[in-house]
């Protein structure tokens, strides 16, 4: 036995540093337990996963560039004339990475503060109590656990055929650290991650066209969600082909199929966003009797317990690979694997889309409703109605509620449009709280702003008894 | 390039058939003789294989949906091979959102920290019943719920416990009871009064209903209705009795009016059906009121209005048989007044022991509010009443 397999005792081993890791990591010091968290660094990893060094936080960075490089060019407000923007990738890069560095300065600082013990390196169980890490300088250590709790995060999937290269097809990592817009960009998969980067993309000059499998864009999403959305593809001159698949590159061109026959489209890049997969592949699951599914999923209970020992949050689990639903789980997990009662249960996970216009859901759509057997009442207001909206010049889109008669309650909201995404957590908050759409008319929204969206579209469906 | 697979004739005369279950969604690949989809005609489930290998563009009928021999069944990219790619992740999230709808379904309605608080006290939510909007559980319906027992030594009882859950009006005199009694510091005051001459109030009132014809009357003027009528004409000038002390905002509310509870006895439970504005009704009308409320409530037929908001409560437990009782003072009340049952006792009036009908008083006042000499004055003041009723007609407006 060498030396370096002596291992070393850790109360809680948290796997992943990303926002359900972290977050899980500091409420269980909170909770009096003493920490170790294993992360695998740097490209993909470090603190904030890559939800902050190669997801959400590059991809809205990105997008706000795209944005007002786009408004410059185009401006959506009257009497506005900008000559000469011009856009500087390489400044933005460096703009992105000090933004990068100093919310995982925040997240570092957090994490001392409450004492957790940081470990960079690939894990690995070994043992049903035991893990071996690979540090960057090819070393080893190994802990001896309590208990542990599974955060790996996901991992954007390939494509076998288009397998990616770094070079001309690219991961949505490697497209959101170009520092050259390319002249044209096909990208497959036109889910979210697709349609963002496709779209931002679009608007700082590239060629875009999207080849997706499904009959609709965002096929994940409520059909009419995803129309104002085809719109706004149109405007920005994205090609869409859609029942479509890809059949490989071709020369300068990547080539689809269809029912019709075969048609290319200009790729000088290669976004392949077809989805994630979840990091269970390489972590010895097995050593510790945690099975994965055919998806490589881990099955949890409410309280995010795989076992009695080892609990698993976020994209490898079974739902919705999201940030803010992976911080939710991390703190039950740390409260569960604490003995402090707690389950996830929410009664809506918000989902946000950052294209243009936004898109964001939370809740139920009416065909989930009336599927769910609900006495359903929807009601649809139009942004058009909104003189907030026409200020802002961007009307396209609508506000939804989906309400239950006999409970009188919201069942879910859809919004599109734009700051979807920041309107949509009181929607969040009014579901969770049970609220009635009488509760929502009787909130005074202030004028004016988009937020009269949402209070147009509940006093709809509570309307006030007529005099008698 | 992409070809159109047909349903193919599967023999035995069959002209059509059912899918069951496709193997395969547009975007997969598919081997030539991978399993494709299954169909089912009248005669059997049969699978069918893939034809070539390819890559599938669209499905020509979903699951459940009949086909015709000839209709085409799957269009497939069979030449050199399309790439078949799937989008799991949008998957798992459509998968996701419909279980959310599922779950939407059944789930107790009730906020986070509604749910966090059930959680800690091991409550199940969907036991229990939300007394707001449409069932609504709020964080007060919480209160009183019992956590579920530990799991005890693992032996069984000699003779089986019953088990039954607390339902309706004994479950809200349960929680209504627990809750006055873990809150409210109760002080009672503990008198006897001579109630020769309320008696013979009672049988005069009572006879004279009777002579005049007014058989309801005579029947309705028992005793209740005088005491009734007796809180009604004392609480204006004890106005801390006629309240309510609200800890959460640290407030005492002096009710407007005079609305007196009298304790009523049901096969369902204890009901206090109300007397609105006593103070402003004459005995008969009392008398006629509670003669008409409390078989009312015994059959079940008082509404909700009808049986709440008392700001006094008059507890006539003699007419059980009991001679002193210790009354609970009601929700967003601070008095109940308990009569026990008037005997023929043994007095001493001068020197001499005398038999006389006594009637045993046990006011129970919220001692927050109210001190014992507050009370003391309030039930000096009744016994009074009872001992002379013919003050109750200086009394009366």
């Amino acid at each position: 036995m060498v030396v370096g397999e002596l291992a070393e005792s850790a109360d809680l081993l948290v796997v992943g540093a990303g926002p359900g890791g972290y977050v899980a990591a500091a409420r269980a010091a909170q909770l009096g337990r003493t920490v170790t968290v294993v992360d695998r660094g740097a490209p993909e990893g470090g603190l904030g996963g890559a939800c902050l060094h190669v997801g959400c936080i590059p991809s809205k960075a990105l997008i706000e560039l795209a944005g007002a490089y786009e408004h410059a060019r185009r401006p959506r407000v009257g009497g506005l004339e900008l000559d000469g923007a011009r856009v500087d990738l390489p400044a933005f890069q460096a703009w992105k990475r000090a933004i990068v560095e100093r919310l995982a300065t925040g997240v570092e600082n957090l994490l001392a503060a409450q004492g957790v013990e940081l470990v960079t390196g690939a894990l690995r169980f070994n043992k049903p109590d035991q893990a071996v890490v690979a540090l960057p300088d090819g070393q080893s250590r190994y802990f001896e656990f309590e208990q542990a709790l599974i955060a790996t995060g996901s991992r954007p999937a390939s494509l076998a055929p288009l397998p990616f290269d770094g070079e001309r097809v690219l991961t949505s990592t490697d497209v959101l650290g170009l520092d050259r817009v390319p002249g044209s960009l096909a990208v497959v998969g036109a889910g979210y991650i697709g349609l963002e980067i496709g779209q931002a993309l679009a608007k700082l000059g590239s060629q875009v066209s999207v080849i997706e499998a499904a009959d609709r864009v965002l096929p994940a999403l409520d059909e009419a969600l995803a129309e104002p959305v085809m719109r706004g593809l149109a405007r920005l001159g994205v090609e869409v082909h859609l029942s479509s698949v890809v059949v490989g590159l071709d020369g300068d061109d990547l080539a689809y199929a269809n029912e019709e026959g075969r048609g290319t489209v200009p790729a000088e890049r290669v976004l392949v966003a077809i989805g994630r997969v979840p990091n269970t592949d390489d972590l010895g699951l097995p050593a510790v009797g945690v099975p994965v599914d055919d998806a490589g999923l881990i099955a949890v209970d409410e309280r995010m317990l795989a076992s009695a020992s080892i609990a698993a949050i976020g994209d490898v689990t079974s739902g919705p690979a999201l940030a803010h639903r992976a911080s939710a789980q991390g703190i039950v997990a740390a409260e569960a694997l604490s003995g402090v009662p707690a389950a996830f249960d929410p009664a809506g996970v918000p989902a946000i889309v950052f294209t243009d216009p936004e898109i964001a859901s939370v809740g139920l759509t009416e065909q989930q409703a009336r599927a769910g057997g609900f006495d359903v009442a929807v009601t649809t207001v139009p942004l058009a109605a909104s003189g907030r909206a026409a200020t802002i010049g961007e009307d396209d889109g609508f506000t939804r509620v989906v309400a239950d008669r006999s409970d009188d309650r919201v069942l879910g909201v859809q919004m599109v449009g734009p700051h979807a995404s920041e309107l949509i957590a009181e929607a969040t908050l009014a579901i969770e709280m049970v609220a009635s759409p009488e509760d929502l008319r009787g909130t005074i929204h202030p004028h004016p702003t988009l937020s009269e969206g949402l209070h147009a579209a509940a006093a709809r469906l509570a309307p006030r008894p007529a005099r008698r | 390039l992409p070809f159109d697979f047909r349903l193919p004739d599967v023999g035995e005369g069959i002209e059509a058939a059912q899918i069951v279950d496709w193997k395969v969604r547009p975007g997969d690949r598919v081997d030539q003789d991978g399993p494709l989809v299954e169909i089912e005609t009248d005669k059997a489930i049969v699978a069918i294989p893939s034809p070539t290998s390819g890559v599938v563009l669209r499905l020509g009928a979903e699951a459940g949906e009949t086909l015709r021999v000839g209709d085409v069944l799957v269009v497939l990219d069979g030449a050199d091979g399309g790439v078949a790619h799937e989008d799991r992740s949008q998957t798992d999230e459509i998968d996701g959102l419909a279980a959310g709808a599922a779950k939407a379904a059944g789930r107790p309605l009730a906020s986070p920290a509604v749910r966090k608080l059930a959680l800690e006290r091991g409550i199940d939510l969907t036991q229990v019943e939300g007394g707001g909007p449409h069932g609504r559980i709020r964080r007060t319906d919480l209160e009183g719920v019992p956590a579920p027992a530990s799991p005890g030594p693992d032996v069984a009882p000699a003779r089986a416990d019953a088990v039954e859950p607390l339902r309706g009006i004994r479950r809200s005199i349960a929680r209504t009871l627990t809750h006055s009694w873990q809150t409210i510091p109760h002080v009672i005051d503990y008198r006897e009064a001579d109630a020769t001459a309320l008696d013979a109030l009672r049988r005069t009132l009572r006879d004279s209903a009777g002579e005049a014809g007014d058989a309801q009357l005579a029947g309705a003027l028992t005793i209740t209705p005088l005491l009734v009528r007796m809180a009604a004409t004392l609480l204006p000038r004890h106005r801390s009795l006629n309240a309510a002390v609200d800890m959460e905002r640290e407030q005492v509310t002096f009710h407007g009016s005079i609305d007196i509870g009298v304790a009523t006895a049901t096969s369902e439970g204890l009901l206090v059906p109300v007397v609105r504005d006593a103070d402003g009704k004459s005995l008969r009308a009392i008398a006629l009121e509670l003669a008409e409320l409390a078989p009312a409530a015994r059959a079940g037929k008082l509404t909700r209005a009808q049986l709440t908001g008392a700001t006094f409560t008059v507890n006539n437990f003699g007419a059980l048989g009991a001679w002193l009782g210790t009354p609970i003072i009601g929700p967003g009340q601070t008095a109940n007044l308990g009569v026990g049952r008037m005997e023929r006792r043994a007095v001493v009036r001068g020197d001499e022991v005398v038999v006389r009908p006594v009637l045993t008083l046990a006011c129970a006042a919220d001692h927050r509010l109210i001190d014992g000499d507050t009370l003391a004055s309030f039930v000096t003041d009744f016994v009074r009443l009872v001992e002379e009723p013919a003050l109750l007609l200086q009394e009366l407006r």
